[in-house]
């Protein structure tokens, strides 16, 4: 039994409507996990709930992360455990640095692990070499959180500041939606080299092509609040070729 | 009645200094009287308490200014305790081109010439605290700037709020002569003042060409009410910025009132209410266009909490003769509980039919998915609100041009924050 992230019988709900309705997933530390469906077999919520958003109805057996109940956490504690999603629309903040505000959330973490606040000078060192990471540009750092971001920016400065975060659980909520191939690249290859034996990956993704760079341990399958298929990484090839179709219609069949 | 001459009474032994402080007495112990909420514009502010309350009068000793030095701010320092200057507490330096006088202690030519002006923008008149401050300030400040000056210095006149139950009619007359350029800041400070009252008149005026800018800081205390009138005088082709910035006082109203008497004037003015507890702070600003070829420039930022309440007011008036006026105004609000309130009204008076005038208010709550974002990234709530609010307080600090105060302004919002989740 895994002690990283173990998932039982998650259900979520919104204003009385069933999305999730008993999900079970098991990830350990150096896995890479693709979780695919069609639209509205409730891939956004499973990563949202994982995250705290507070609009939802949350009940499961059991959601532990790391030895605690993820579900009784506040989003920020969950940040602060090594939790980190990149979220499909990155909000636009007017007025608020970029940078200041990874500072702010650095620190915050770094106080809840009763360590002393990271110096100018780490950081700055810090932010040079993630930066590069994602080729982010420099001037983007420095200016108000997504404001004004491209499209491929704003994902990028998802993974800029996972990279920064350095989280045990990162969640990529359809980080590949959107963008052109280059920065798909891009993207894949940033979290390629944030993998490591000690951290795990949640890629959520509509499309095969995102796991043609970041090579998943196992994909499984949503549908309607329900994951109905587990396989490997040829399970996502198969997909790709035939579609959700041939699944949902096996599920019939049954 | 009986009540507002019982009231007078207690400044009656006071000695009026200039010929106007004996006809504002005459036109406050006649027909004027004190605002109540039945006067459109005092609606929503309740002064009555104020005007019924006994005052003492006392100028207690302070051995340093230290503590209210705004940090990092070059300037040099005019101070009155309890509206008395003290020549002890200040700082004064010999600036070419400037002269900083306390209006009790001018003389000769100098008397002559804030004689001049002092009284002549402001109506003491129809408004009674104006009349109530004429009639009784003991002291003032006269600034003049020569024309062609500039000045890279602000200059601070520091007012100290000290000891319970003191009314303090504080009074400045500031003089941008032709083609000169200067910053003020008044700073508002106090302590130990439960049931003071400040009533303050600022009548700022620019000449030909000239740029002021004038910081009004307000932090008497949270015990005190601060009644604040700033009329700015302008002459053709001159600017001016005036910024308000409320941070503490259990009752406030500002009134900023703009006239311009030639072409190709700007007037801008900003402003930041933070309101906490039960604080009433309200802003009412005028802009009277009544020459072409002007432009005014208007915003005004809001956050209220607790149980508070906050006030606007904008009018702008563009009269028929003003053609090719820009005029714009913006009000916005963030209410941080829903027991706290926002009595919001842009006032467009429009004759001429040349004009680009636009006004909008905002009141709302901070945005939820920003907050979920920034907690996402492990900031708590309240350090996430206390970003989303210096983000939105962030246009308007951005016009406090001196870097100093801007520092000082933009940490009183994050002490704020501090308090409230203390």
């Amino acid at each position: 039994m895994s002690d990283f992230l173990r998932i039982k019988n998650l259900r979520a709900s919104i204003e009385g409507n069933q999305i999730l309705k008993g999900i079970d997933l098991e990830v350990n530390p150096g896995e890479v996990h693709a979780i695919m469906g069609p639209n509205g077999s409730g891939k956004s919520t499973l990563s949202s709930v994982l995250a705290g958003r507070e609009e939802y109805e949350v009940e499961a057996d059991e959601v532990m992360f790391l030895g605690k109940e993820l579900l009784e956490m506040a989003p920020e504690e969950r940040s602060r455990e090594g939790l980190f999603l990149a979220f499909q629309y990155p909000v636009e903040i007017p007025g608020v640095s970029n940078i200041n505000f990874l500072k702010a959330a650095i620190n915050a973490k770094r106080q809840h692990q009763g360590l002393e606040d990271i110096t100018a000078k780490d950081f700055m060192v810090m932010v040079k070499e993630k930066q590069a990471l994602v080729e982010l540009k420099q001037s983007l750092a420095n200016r108000s959180v997504n404001e004004g971001f491209s499209g491929g920016e704003k994902k990028r400065n998802e993974i800029f500041q996972m990279a920064m975060l350095q989280p045990r659980l990162g969640i990529l909520d359809e980080t590949d939606s959107g963008l052109d191939i280059d920065a798909l690249k891009i993207v894949a290859n940033g979290v390629n080299k944030l993998k490591s034996k000690d951290n795990a990956f949640i890629l959520i993704t509509h499309y095969q092509r995102l796991l043609n760079y970041i090579v998943p341990d196992f994909v499984h399958v949503l549908y309607n609040g329900r994951i109905v298929k587990s396989g490997d990484k040829s399970l996502a090839l198969e997909l790709e070729e035939k579609g959700y179709d041939w699944i949902i219609n096996e599920l019939e069949a049954v | 009645m009986a009540n507002k001459l019982d009231f007078l009474k207690q400044f009656d032994q006071l000695t009026a200094l200039f010929p106007v402080q004996g006809n504002a007495r005459a036109v406050i112990h006649n027909g004027l009287d004190f605002p109540t909420t039945r006067d459109e514009y005092w609606k929503y502010t309740r002064v009555t308490s104020l005007v019924e309350s006994r005052y003492v009068r006392n100028v207690p000793n302070i051995d340093s200014i230290d503590a209210f030095r705004v940090p990092g701010l070059d300037a040099q320092y005019l101070v009155f305790v309890n509206g008395e200057y003290s020549e002890r507490l200040s700082d004064t330096q010999l600036i070419q081109g400037v002269e900083v006088t306390s209006m009790r202690l001018a003389e000769g030519d100098r008397k002559q010439h804030m004689l001049e002006h002092l009284d002549r923008y402001v109506d003491s008149k129809t408004q009674a605290f104006h009349a109530l401050n004429t009639s009784y300030f003991i002291d003032g400040s006269f600034i003049t700037v020569e024309k062609n000056t500039v000045l890279s210095d602000p200059i601070c006149i520091l007012n100290i709020s000290a000891d319970k139950q003191q009314a303090n009619n504080i009074r400045n007359l500031i003089v941008v002569g032709e083609m000169a350029k200067a910053e003020f800041i008044n700073l508002h400070e106090g302590y130990d003042n439960a049931g003071s009252l400040t009533n303050a008149i600022t009548e700022l005026k620019v000449e030909q060409g000239g740029d002021a800018s004038l910081y009004m800081i307000q932090n008497d205390g949270a015990e005190s009410a601060h009644i604040n009138t700033i009329q700015v005088a302008q002459e053709k082709d001159s600017q001016s910025k005036v910024v308000t910035i409320t941070q503490t006082g259990k009752l406030v109203r500002n009134n900023l009132n703009f006239t311009v008497s030639g072409q190709g004037c700007e007037s801008n003015m900003y402003g930041i209410y933070f309101t906490s507890d039960r604080q009433h702070v309200d802003n009412h600003t005028y802009v009277d266009h009544t020459t072409p070829n002007c432009n005014s420039n208007e915003l005004y930022k809001g956050v209220m909490s607790d149980r508070s309440t906050g006030v606007f007011n904008g009018k702008i008036m563009v009269r028929r003769e003003a053609q090719q006026t820009n005029a714009f105004q913006s009000n916005q609000n963030i209410l941080l509980s829903d027991k706290a309130t926002i009595y919001t009204k842009p006032e467009l008076e429009i004759y001429a039919d040349d004009v680009k005038c636009s006004h909008g208010c905002t009141i709302g709550q901070l945005d939820e998915e920003a907050m979920f974002y920034l907690q996402s990234r492990g900031l708590d709530k309240a350090a996430a609100a206390k970003l989303l609010v210096q983000a939105f307080a962030g246009d308007v600090t951005a016009k406090i041009t001196n870097d100093a105060l801007r520092e000082k302004v933009e940490g009183f919002l994050h002490q704020k924050f501090e308090d409230q989740h203390a």
